[in-house]
């Protein structure tokens, strides 16, 4: 009995295992033969516990929806052979099927020329091909001497480094990457968008089949063309796109490569590379969750109700905390903001009326709690607490949540006697009214005894 | 003279209390014939709270009563004006929420499970009735007549003019604040008649109760001083006139002053100034004429140019050093266009867009006053001819209110109360000189020396004859033909002009039977049921007040236009492109846009009407992006069909009006029944809303403000994208090449 149930748990935990958001990957691969050539990298897949289901584009029961809702939670395409993908996989669909929250990892070949379906799809990720959409990328100083001493078409490339001071590193490591026959693509300027593979500063895009160079095509050449880029949506579904499918077949995962120069022979790190792209882009790394979030006002004994107010009142001393955790492997792990990074809160209406880092303040076994206190400023009207935190390669964390805050109310104003300013006034007020009554007392009490008294009357 | 049972009836003391009787049930009919006359909607329609601003008032009203006094005075409505929220407590005039929260209480006291929604539609004319017994007083006033404070009771009671802003379901300050401002000079001229701290003391009761409720009782505070001040210059200075308005004043004042609204206004407000100038005035007044007992007349002249001046010149410098700096608030926007009718319309364009400040036509004197306005000036030239305090006060009301109601149609109401007044005084002399049947002197001039009869008497005596029941009958039968139009012309106003709630209307069908067209509602309940709670609804700020009663959503401007910059921003959004727009839709967090569009039913007053007010609004913050004259062709038309100006055909409002409604008709047939013109084939497109919602006769046309693109691509890029177009791939960019930095 604990025999089966150890058996089960073992099963659901690979079942369960590693991505985040679901383990049914749809592989598009057109030819039945190609398969073989990348069957380490389907193990690989396979053990981090992912359904492979492989399916020609040409087959017609291809779907990546099934009664409107997405089919598979994950997609990986390869490059075709022929001109298109057929109906399953036109733009609009893949388009639909990231709307829906599913991954995309994308990878093209310099092979091939790659389809103008796939072509326009990339526009509207404000990602960019070449104008003849069949360039490879050539760099004569970074090449591999042993596949490619006539061509420099295989570019030998370490692996990528931090995007920013202030992002988290993902694909880092030691080792070098080989890079066969490699379709360049250059960015737009969306922020949803970020390089993970630049090409050297030496490299440029040049087109075998023509024998031209797009040498006057500025954005060509050097670092801006991107090897592999991610792009994540608003809501943090993520596509990927990968210049070089052939980086990924078994050949290249154990060749041996040599860069010219150097002189020393060494293994590539593709099938790690592989790893780190497929685990981030089947979100299995870089995945934050919002746990609870609490604002209240600062006070020591709190109780269930003065959790999350919808009202406050100007000048409130207010507390705000959130709890971040991260995702990575295979559990939420405590979320740690990167060093030169900060996670920000925003009191805001209209414009942002305070902005204020959030700091650590407590850690649970897998999440990190930030919080911070403010004084609620001096303007009433509806405010919400933001936090809006969005890097490269983590998920989006868009958190807004609208409080009230309201004016001081009649009976919440200091009382005038407790304004010294005000002492005048109120000694004027009583004696006024002091006077009165004694005026009215004399007045009325007083005889009018003589005729000195009858004469002021 | 034979004794008759009538005579019994009709003389001594038992005619006292007859008539007595019978001005009781008479007035207790005029009473009930005035609030029964304001019954027409609530019959033919139901009881429902008609129009805009009483949406509000009702909704105030409820939260009143759900959550108590302390509560309602520190509301800060989250629900308006989003995102900067109202001080609704201490913005509002609570007197009529507060009127009607009582009688609810006092009602569900006295076990009557009244709903509060009643109790809100009945009150104007509950309190209609009350204003013609205010009227009856105050008439009795003026006039020894008893016919002069009947009569002008019953004018009031049913005259068009009042009923426009009291029938049932109006739920509006003025349905108590006539009621008060009438009856507020009732007790002031009672004041002034006796010198008498009492009716000064109440007279200043119910000028903070007329505080408490309506915005108008300005009026109240310039009224009464300039009456003080012109009995001053008419020589008229004596201790009755000081102990009343000083009693007013100080009381009214400090009464005034406990409203959150009015606070300090009453000592720093230009408004209220001669109030207080008036107060001073009559001090120094009082002063001189005590030191005239003890100083020689010649000395005394002297002491007197002196102190004039002196005290002139000092109150003048420092009027001028307190505006100047500031203490003194400056006059505002609204009173100067009383004085200057274009100033509005150059200055401040919102005051100017709300229709009911504009100029009056001269028609509308008539239909809201029928033969009143011709006694009207018969009327105030027999108080010339009497001329005492009261009648001063007759005098001098009457020209401002003229002027006034001159000046805005919505002032008609200011209006009406003094011309009942003097339309009564007139008609009740004419009434006494012919209507009596006897053959001695009329008993009424014994009472009146100076009454106008007598004059018309001695004129009458030797050659006129108005002794002959002939020219008595033909005079008694027109005033009766007269009376009667009056009352025909009166129901037929009311029944036809005031007595539509405008949330519904009602139309006829061919065959005359009645149809009632009910899309504002229907889109209401649609936003009701089918939205968030706190979904943002962004429209023109007319509905702004019926979304929040109705609808219960947040929206961003209403009908209290106190933020011009916001409503600009409204503006804004509707009368620019898209592109601009959306930021603005984003910012404020709008979730719904909402259009009145009244082009299928030929329903004139739509957004694309307003559309110019908006623009002109927007222009006055934004004058180098929002340009009017965009807007007109180049022979400065207003088109929306074919000529209509690019900027026209790309602002947000003309999209949503016209989006999609050539689907109605045959291909480049579509037609616009307000404006009457053809629309262009193609129908705009919209890419950063979607239609939500549109009601049965398109009046109502909602649409959701869509979320930032999932892919980070423009809206229009989007649309084009799911509707199949290829995008051009951008290769020859202008300017210099952006590279990609990290």
């Amino acid at each position: 009995m604990r025999w089966c149930l150890s058996v089960f748990l073992f099963c659901l935990a690979v079942v369960n295992a590693l991505s985040s958001s679901g383990n049914r990957l749809l592989v598009v691969l057109e030819d039945g033969s190609e398969k073989d050539l990348y069957s380490t990298f389907w193990s690989d897949l396979e053990a981090r516990g992912y359904d492979l289901i492989f399916e020609s584009p040409k087959s017609d029961k291809l779907s990546l929806f099934d009664l409107g809702e997405k089919a598979y939670d994950h997609l990986l395409i390869l490059p075709p052979r022929s001109k298109g993908f057929g109906p399953a996989l036109s733009p609009k669909n893949i388009v639909d099927f990231i709307n829906q929250d599913g991954n995309v990892l994308l990878a093209l070949s310099g092979k091939s020329t790659t389809p103008s379906a796939i072509s326009s799809l990339l526009l509207e990720l404000d990602l960019h091909l070449s104008t003849d959409r069949s360039s490879v990328v050539l760099d004569h100083f970074n090449y591999d001497t042993l596949s490619a001493s006539e061509k420099h078409d295989v570019l030998l490339l370490q692996r990528p480094g931090q995007l920013r001071p202030d992002t988290k590193d993902f694909f880092g490591g030691e080792g070098v990457l080989a890079l066969p026959r490699t379709a360049p693509h250059t960015l737009g300027d969306t922020a949803l968008l970020a390089p993970i593979l630049r090409a050297p500063v030496t490299a440029y895009s040049y087109n075998p089949k023509e024998d031209l160079s797009a040498g006057e095509e500025v954005s060509a050449t050097g670092s801006q063309l991107a090897l592999v880029s991610a792009m994540q949506s608003r809501s943090s579904s993520r596509f990927t796109l990968l210049g070089s499918a052939e980086s990924f077949q078994d050949k290249w995962f154990s060749a041996t490569v040599k860069a010219p120069g150097s002189g020393k022979e060494t293994g590539t790190a593709n099938q790690e590379f592989a790893k780190q792209l497929t685990a981030w882009t089947f979100k299995e790394t870089g995945v934050l969750k919002v746990g609870k979030i609490e604002h209240h006002l600062a006070q020591d004994d709190l109780s269930l109700e003065d959790l999350n107010p919808t009202i406050y009142r100007i000048k409130n001393e207010t507390v705000f905390s959130i709890e971040i955790s991260e995702y990575s492997d295979d559990k939420y792990v405590p979320f740690e903001v990167p060093a030169n990074d900060a996670l920000q809160l925003e009191f805001s209406m209209l414009s942002p009326f305070q902005r204020l880092q959030l700091q650590p303040s407590a850690r649970t076994e897998n999440s990190t709690i930030y919080s911070t206190q403010f004084t609620v400023p001096d303007q009433h009207g509806i405010f919400s607490f933001r936090v809006n935190y969005k890097r490269p390669f983590l998920t989006n964390i868009e958190e807004k949540h609208e409080v009230t805050v309201r004016h001081f109310a009649h009976d919440e104003y200091p009382r005038s006697w407790k304004i010294s300013g005000g002492w005048v006034w109120i000694a004027g007020l009583w004696s006024v009214i002091g006077g009165f009554l004694a005026f009215v007392f004399v007045w009325l009490y007083s005889e009018p005894a003589s005729g000195k008294t009858k004469k002021t009357q | 003279m034979a004794e008759s049972p009538t005579d019994v009836l009709l003389k001594g003391n038992t005619g006292r209390n007859t008539r007595g009787l019978l001005r009781f049930i008479i007035l207790a009919t005029i009473a009930a014939a005035a609030v029964s006359s304001r019954l027409f909607s609530v019959i033919r329609f139901e009881s429902i709270i008609h129009e805009f601003d009483p949406w509000f008032n009702f909704r105030a009203t409820k939260y009143l009563v759900q959550n108590g006094f302390y509560s309602f005075w520190d509301w800060f409505d989250d629900r308006t004006w989003h995102p900067l929220g109202r001080v609704t407590g201490g913005t509002l005039y609570p007197g009529l929420m507060v009127t009607s929260g009582v009688i609810y209480h006092v009602l569900r006291f006295l076990t009557f499970p009244v709903d509060i929604r009643n109790v809100c539609v009945l009150l104007a004319p509950g309190f209609s009735g009350l204003t013609a017994l205010a009227m009856y007083f105050l008439t009795c006033e003026m006039s020894t007549s008893p016919s002069a404070g009947l009569l002008a009771a019953a004018f009031m009671g049913i005259v068009p003019g009042y009923i426009s802003r009291s029938v049932a379901g109006s739920y509006d300050n003025e349905a108590i604040a006539i009621f008060l401002l009438v009856f507020t000079f009732f007790l002031w001229i009672k004041a002034v008649k006796n010198g008498s701290i009492m009716w000064g003391a109440l007279a200043a009761l119910f000028y903070g109760y007329m505080v408490s409720a309506w915005g108008g009782y300005v009026f109240i505070t310039n009224l009464i001083p300039l009456h003080v001040f012109v009995l001053l210059c008419m020589g008229r200075y004596n201790s009755r006139i000081y102990i009343s308005y000083t009693t007013w004043y100080a009381l009214g004042t400090l009464a005034s002053m406990q409203i959150p609204f009015v606070g300090f206004l009453p000592i720093r407000n230009s408004d209220h100034m001669s109030a207080l100038g008036v107060f001073g005035l009559l001090q120094l007044v009082a002063f001189a004429d005590f030191v005239r007992g003890f100083v020689p007349g010649k000395h005394f002249q002297r002491l007197l140019t002196s102190m004039i001046v002196f005290v002139f010149g000092i109150s003048f410098i420092g009027l001028v050093v307190l505006s100047v700096s500031g203490v003194i608030a400056p006059w505002s926007g609204r009173f100067y266009s009383l004085w200057d009718t274009g100033y509005a319309k150059i200055h401040i364009p919102i005051i100017a867009s709300v229709s009911e400040h504009q100029p009056t036509a001269w028609p509308a004197f008539f239909f809201d006053l029928n033969f009143l306005i011709w006694l009207f000036p018969a009327g105030v030239y027999m108080c010339f001819r009497d001329l005492k305090d009261e009648h001063v006060f007759v005098i001098i009301y009457s020209v401002l209110a003229s002027y006034f109601a001159g000046v805005m149609v919505r002032l008609m109401l200011t209006l009406t109360p003094i011309v009942c007044v003097a339309a009564a005084l007139a008609l009740s002399s004419i009434l006494d000189t012919y209507v009596f049947v006897s053959n001695g002197p009329n008993p009424r001039s014994k009472a009146n020396d100076d009454s106008p009869s007598e004059g018309l008497r001695s004129a009458r005596k030797p050659e006129v004859g108005i002794t002959s029941y002939l020219s008595k009958a033909v005079m008694t039968t027109s005033v009766v033909i007269y009376l009667l139009l009056f009352v025909a012309h009166c129901t037929w106003v009311t029944s036809n002009a005031y007595s539509s709630p405008s949330v519904v209307l009602a139309s006829r069908m061919p065959d005359g039977s009645q149809h009632i067209i009910d899309d504002y509602r229907e889109a209401y309940y649609w936003l009701r049921q089918n939205t968030e709670h706190n979904a943002k609804i962004m429209s023109w700020w007319d509905y702004g007040y019926q979304i929040g009663g109705m609808a219960d959503r947040p929206t961003l401007v209403d009908n209290n236009t106190w933020n011009n910059t916001h409503i600009a921003t409204v503006g804004k959004a509707m009368s620019s492109r898209e592109e601009v727009s959306y930021p603005i839709l984003r910012q404020h967090d709008v979730d719904y846009v909402l259009v009145v569009f009244g082009g299928l039913l030929g329903y004139s007053g739509d957004d694309i009407n307003k559309f110019l007010w908006m623009v002109r609004i927007a222009e006055g913050i934004w004058p180098d992006e929002v340009k009017e004259r965009d807007y007109f062709t180049a022979r400065g038309e207003y088109r929306v069909d074919d000529g209509a100006t690019p900027t026209m055909r790309n602002s947000l409002m003309y999209k949503m009006s016209y989006y999609n409604y050539n689907s109605l008709f045959q291909p480049g047939q579509a037609v616009d029944r307000v404006r009457g013109t053809r629309l262009p084939a193609d129908g705009p497109q919209l890419s950063t809303l979607e239609e939500a919602f549109t009601s049965e006769n398109w009046i109502i046309r909602i649409y959701k403000v869509k979320d930032l693109d999932n892919l980070g691509r423009d809206h229009s890029n989007a649309v084009a994208f799911e509707k199949g177009h290829k995008r051009k791939r951008a290769t020859k960019r202008k300017g210099p090449r952006v590279l990609r930095t990290e």
